[in-house]
């Protein structure tokens, strides 16, 4: 491995003309972006801010107007290069007549894979993916979560150093977005480097060392994610439940040195209470012909050898996505607490999903946050411009 | 190399799992044998088999080369509309690898089923004598020329460039040469009336040909004159009433009376004008390759009779099974199709499907029809038109010729095809207009921006 840059941009432009070679949108924009090795990077941005088009250019799927990008130290498209790079694309785009089973036979031999750790991998990364079951169905009948389940495991069948994640838990159901949660922090711990592209903030924020945030191709902003969300000038207290007593004694200890004081019993993220409710229906052996929550990421991971303490006693634990919640929620005590119930609740209420609009919404919240909310007059003005709709 | 064998694999599946496969196999399944059964031809054993065998190849040729062409075309295409090229890009896989992939998925989904139809259609063909009720007569003739492969040899051409200057300087002392024709064009012309001279026999008279290189390899075989007559005028009964003399006339000139070997001199025939007729005469007429040939017009037809120099006449012989010539001719199909495949595969990678198998089908009727193309677009040449040498001609010369080498027509008239001349057709469709087309959709692809939004 060269350095410790896994991702580099270099003043990377995309300019997208129409059929006359006419400038027509500016996607991408100077855009400069260093992603280190074993590093969770989350890529935000509104849609049409160049997130998608920047990986595009990452991996040689579009050409870059000006600047250059090095991946891995080298060019993407170089086999050697490719052969370590996972990448799942916006949309799982699979071959509707292939099942499951031979999709991902498919893309294991692209590799080269040998025939028995192809085997191996196949079977245990359906398994992780919960889709053991309709490995034979062809995935044209597959909800789009379950294609979705089916795109990650593709993009996991080389076991890469480096994954490329285009919005990953788009279309999936709570269970699957945290499964590839807790997917992306054991990969992580492992020595993996993950690009995380995504406008779904919660889980960008459970995941994610560090972050970027573009805005009309350009950078707006970029750091570790602690030290962006940190509220300055405010700290938290989590005890046990107290005595009405010991309550009223700490708060006029807090009100004497002029401080302001509240009391409430901290909420269980919603994504916790149905993770909860899930696993009491599985537990009564209610039947489903979708996607199986099975827990078995370690199993996968496991697979390819390096055994690591925390994931051995995961493997013991069934409740494997339980037990990794702890990280999640300190993280949480230490930022705010409130607002990100808010978001999944809104995103678990509304059936119809639409998530374009729900993750503005956030996304404005977060921006109030960020110290610099230097917008650029001039990209605004292009972002209007409604040939610049979509995420190119 | 795994990646290029799993794209080859996917491709197949896909074909296979896109109906219109499958569509083309029933359809093929279906028409083969009751073709077999209802053909008729003119009404002989032989006639029925040349038929069969005419159509049935034919018709498979036709129906895998536009599957040939929707698949190739769809294939690469839809990966690329679908966006499936993406995941496939991105891996260790060189984007050549991912057209040659597509195209041996295409090429070896092609010979399976032009293998399994070709034996099919050998099966029926093999099949369809013995439940006919054919007589022993029948049955020999279909042997002799139809279940063999016969080697053609044309009479030698007869030098009239004497006759021709005689005729050129008569003229020129004359004054009669013809206004606003150069002497190179009245020499053209002169030439070709002696030819057709050459080949004319008035009432009563006769005239011999001589043949050289008729390689017979087994004396006890028979040597076939195949010929076809026209007229002046046409005869009442419209047809010919002639005497054929065959052997080795040398001899004659040189000692008279004993005759070394036989010559053959049927009764008179008479055989209708217009139409190609052929006569069966035994191997041992020919000597150390050389054959004599004289036909007399007899008195009683009143009229001129003409053998088109283009296949007016010829001489046939064994030289091949007619399973060696079957393998051939299936495999110039085949060869089409290998240039079907790499001309849709090349399109697919910058066009989308339907302009691609518009091109495609576009292409393939021009290459069915070349000889025609070719005689049209001469006749622009004559105009002198520069556009048309410099750019339109060169152009042409990728344009495969499949009227001109037709490989259903050798098996119906029992004609050798030489595995030279499949090995040339091979050279010429695949190595050298196949890889060219191939190559400029490689490096298109290699240079493609697969994410591109195209409107």
């Amino acid at each position: 491995m060269a350095g410790q840059i896994a991702i580099e941009t270099l003043a990377l432009t995309k300019i997208f003309t129409d059929w006359w070679g006419r400038s027509k949108v500016m996607a991408v924009s100077d855009l400069s972006l260093q992603v280190r090795h074993n590093e969770v990077f989350g890529f935000l941005g509104p849609n049409g801010s160049g997130k998608t088009t920047t990986i595009k250019m990452l991996l040689g799927l579009l050409k870059a107007t000006k600047g250059r990008s090095l991946v891995l130290g080298g060019e993407s498209t170089d086999p050697k290069i490719a052969s370590r790079i996972g990448y799942l694309p916006e949309e799982s785009y699979l071959y509707k007549y292939l099942s499951a089973r031979e999709t991902l036979n498919f893309y294991a031999n692209l590799f080269g894979l040998a025939g028995d750790v192809r085997k191996m991998r196949v079977e245990a990364l359906l398994d992780m993916v919960g889709l053991g079951a309709v490995a034979n169905r062809p995935v044209g009948t597959f909800s789009k979560g379950m294609a979705r389940r089916i795109g990650l495991a593709q993009a996991l069948i080389n076991d890469p150093d480096l994954l490329i994640l285009d919005e990953p838990t788009s279309g999936l159901d709570p269970i699957g977005t945290r499964q590839i949660k807790d997917l992306i922090i054991a990969l992580a711990k492992r020595g993996k480097t993950i690009l995380l592209c995504s406008h779904l903030l919660a889980d960008v924020e459970d995941v994610c060392d560090r972050i970027a945030i573009l805005y009309g191709g350009k950078m707006q902003t970029q750091g570790k994610v602690k030290e962006l969300l940190e509220q300055h000038g405010k700290i938290q207290i989590t005890t046990k439940e107290m005595p009405a007593g010991v309550v009223s004694q700490i708060k006029d200890i807090i009100e004497k040195q002029g401080g302001q004081f509240q009391v409430s019993p901290p909420l269980d993220r919603l994504e916790t209470f149905f993770m909860r409710i899930v696993e009491q229906a599985q537990a009564q052996n209610q039947s489903t012909s979708g996607a199986m929550n099975t827990g078995q990421v370690e199993q996968y991971l496991n697979l390819t050898s390096k055994p690591s303490s925390i994931l051995d006693k995961l493997v013991e634990n069934n409740e494997a996505p339980v037990v990794n919640r702890e990280p999640i929620v300190t993280e949480k005590v230490e930022t705010a607490k409130i607002e990100p119930d808010r978001v999944v609740l809104k995103e678990l209420i509304s059936n119809a999903q639409p998530p374009k609009t729900e993750a503005i919404k956030p996304q404005e919240k977060v921006k109030v946050e960020i110290p610099k909310p230097a917008v650029n007059r001039n990209v605004l003005d292009d972002l209007v411009d409604p040939s610049n709709a979509g995420d190119k | 190399m795994p990646a290029l064998w799993a794209i080859a694999k996917n491709t197949i599946a896909q074909a296979v799992r896109m109906k219109v496969a499958a569509i083309f196999i029933v359809l093929l399944l279906i028409l083969l044998p009751l073709m077999s059964v209802i053909v008729t031809g003119d009404g002989s054993v032989k006639g029925k088999l040349q038929t069969f065998v005419g159509y049935g190849l034919s018709l498979t040729s036709l129906l895998l080369c536009l599957l040939t062409i929707i698949i190739s075309t769809y294939s690469l295409s839809s990966d690329i509309k679908y966006k499936q090229i993406w995941t496939v890009v991105t891996k260790p896989v060189r984007r050549w690898q991912v057209m040659l992939g597509k195209l041996l998925g295409i090429i070896i989904l092609d010979f399976v089923l032009l293998a399994g139809f070709a034996s099919i259609i050998y099966g029926l063909t093999m099949l369809m004598p013995r439940l006919s009720h054919a007589g022993p007569d029948e049955m020999v003739q279909l042997e002799n020329e139809f279940f063999t492969a016969r080697a053609s040899v044309k009479p030698l051409i007869p030098d009239v460039r004497n006759e021709v200057e005689e005729a050129f300087s008569k003229m020129q002392d004359q004054g009669n040469l013809p206004q606003g024709m150069t002497p190179l064009q009245v020499r053209q012309q002169l030439y070709q009336q002696k030819m057709l001279e050459k080949q004319a026999v008035p009432p009563g008279q006769a005239i011999a040909w001589q043949f050289q290189d008729v390689a017979v390899f087994d004396p006890n075989q028979y040597i076939f004159i195949r010929f076809k007559y026209d007229v002046s005028v046409n005869p009442p009964n419209m047809s010919v009433y002639g005497r054929w003399i065959i052997g080795d006339d040398r001899q004659l000139a040189a000692s008279g009376s004993s005759l070394k070997t036989p010559i053959y001199a049927p009764p008179p025939q008479s055989d209708s004008i217009r139409t190609v007729h052929e006569l069966a005469v035994p191997a041992d007429a020919v000597v150390d390759g050389y054959l004599g040939l004289a036909f007399q017009n007899l008195p009683a037809n009143n009229t001129v009779v003409i053998f088109p120099t283009e296949d007016g006449l010829e001489v046939l012989y064994k030289a091949g099974s007619f399973q060696g010539n079957f393998i051939r001719a299936v495999a110039v199909i085949f060869i089409r199709l290998v240039f079907l495949a790499m001309l849709g595969v090349s399109l697919a990678a910058w066009l989308s499907f339907p302009v691609a198998i518009l091109v495609c089908l576009v292409i393939f009727a021009m290459g069915s029809m070349s000889t025609f193309i070719f005689e049209s677009f001469d006749a622009l040449e004559g105009s002198g038109s520069v556009a048309y040498t410099l750019i339109l001609k060169p152009a042409l010369n990728l344009l495969p010729q499949f009227d001109k080498f037709a490989p259903a027509d050798f098996l119906i008239k029992g004609q050798y095809l030489s595995l030279a001349s499949v090995l040339g057709q091979a050279g010429v469709m695949i190595g050298i207009q196949g890889a060219i087309v191939l190559i400029v959709g490689i490096v298109i692809f290699r240079f493609k921006e697969m994410a591109k939004v195209t409107v």
